[in-house]
């Protein structure tokens, strides 16, 4: 199977997708436990294929501020990994490592950044590594980058990034939940076409 | 003050209205907003692009791209009765949302979308009379057609009027 645009995947696709999703987000979802010190799940991941003006949308409001932790793959699986979050999140991690609340974002200082920016990375890392376990791919990762702006700006990265080959964009998302609270916050896995076909070929093969 | 009817430009599209009424893009990160602005007949319109150019000469989506985007709109105008040399050009955005480190295509697009837009507006000789481009934050952008005033919005700045 060689799919050319992210619609092409089929039901097929799109499970394995979810799968490979729910491996990786329960292993992030480890990491930040031991980070957190407290009970941290995901919910199981939904895979979206979304056009540019849907893909906002969905995520929130196009102005709405967020925090976001880019991080680029490359290797044999290259793409873009994407870990929003809102002022909940922002503040278990700030109160749990630092101590402190926030109650809005221009509160957040260099300390509470790069809070933010090493759970980030640990939550991606723990993600790719799961997933390159699986697929006996090599990824590798850059330094995360780190931002707090409109949730628009922010994903027009990707959707530039991508802007040659698609018009849409395909996320594996997960919503994280600590303890009780469902956080809203979002990781978002964003291969390019030529990587998921290669993931897909991998994947659908070992499970022969 | 009357209610102003609200257009909304989405990503790699555009619009156009005249006389009345206000169009909008949201949250222009490394994309770019153009406006022209007739003001002998108050025509007024916003393009969304996202990359400097089309590698495909039979691009559908030409709101995607400066050039195929740009021609597009200038001749959606002068259907309009948009004379060229009228137009007040004004675009935003362009930013570098994430401090990437090396020379990916990431690291540098917003730096080359302005590159592109600036290039091709020098090639159609129509002035570019103000700009908001380039930094590390996204921005609302908002035009008046009655005034061809553009509004700038961000997060945590004070709007801007030009």
């Amino acid at each position: 199977m060689e799919i050319k645009h992210y619609d092409d995947m089929g039901d097929i696709g799109m499970d394995v997708m979810r799968e490979v999703g729910s491996i990786g987000t329960g292993n992030a979802a480890t990491a930040v436990s031991g980070l957190l010190n407290t009970d941290v799940r995901i919910t199981l991941p939904d895979v979206k294929i979304l056009g540019f003006n849907e893909a906002a949308n969905y995520l929130g409001e196009p102005e709405e501020v967020v925090a976001a932790v880019l991080v680029q793959m490359s290797g044999d699986l290259k793409g873009i990994m994407l870990f929003l979050l809102k002022l909940d999140f922002i503040n278990a991690v700030t109160e749990t490592i630092l101590g402190f609340k926030i109650e809005d974002y221009s509160q957040m200082d260099e300390m509470a950044m790069s809070a933010v920016t090493e759970v980030g990375n640990i939550i991606i890392s723990s993600y790719v590594s799961a997933l390159a376990g699986l697929s006996g791919m090599e990824i590798n990762l850059s330094v995360p980058a780190v931002s707090i702006n409109m949730l628009g700006g922010i994903l027009s990265v990707p959707m530039i990034e991508f802007g040659y080959e698609t018009d849409k964009i395909m996320m594996i998302t997960g919503n994280f939940i600590l303890g009780q609270h469902k956080l809203e916050s979002s990781l978002l896995m964003l291969p390019d076409i030529e990587s998921l076909n290669k993931l897909l070929k991998k994947l659908v093969n070992a499970g022969e | 003050m009357q209610v102003n009817k609200e257009i909304k430009v989405g990503i790699a599209d555009m619009k156009i209205t005249r006389q009345e009424g206000t169009l909008i893009t949201y949250a222009l990160g490394s994309c770019i907003g153009i406006s022209f602005y007739d003001p002998g007949i108050k025509l007024a319109s916003l393009l969304h692009i996202m990359l400097p150019e089309s590698k495909n000469p039979t691009e559908p989506q030409v709101y995607k791209f400066a050039d195929t985007g740009i021609r597009e709109t200038l001749r959606r105008m002068s259907v309009f009765g948009g004379v060229k040399s009228r137009y007040i050009c004004k675009i935003a955005g362009g930013a570098k949302m994430f401090e990437v480190q090396g020379n990916s295509s990431l690291a540098n697009i917003g730096q080359r979308n302005i590159e592109s837009v600036r290039n091709i507006l020098r090639k159609e000789q129509i002035r570019l009379v103000r700009q908001e481009v380039g930094e590390n934050y996204a921005r609302t952008m908002l035009v008046d057609a009655a005034t061809g005033k553009v509004a700038i919005r961000t997060f945590g700045r004070q709007e801007i009027v030009m």
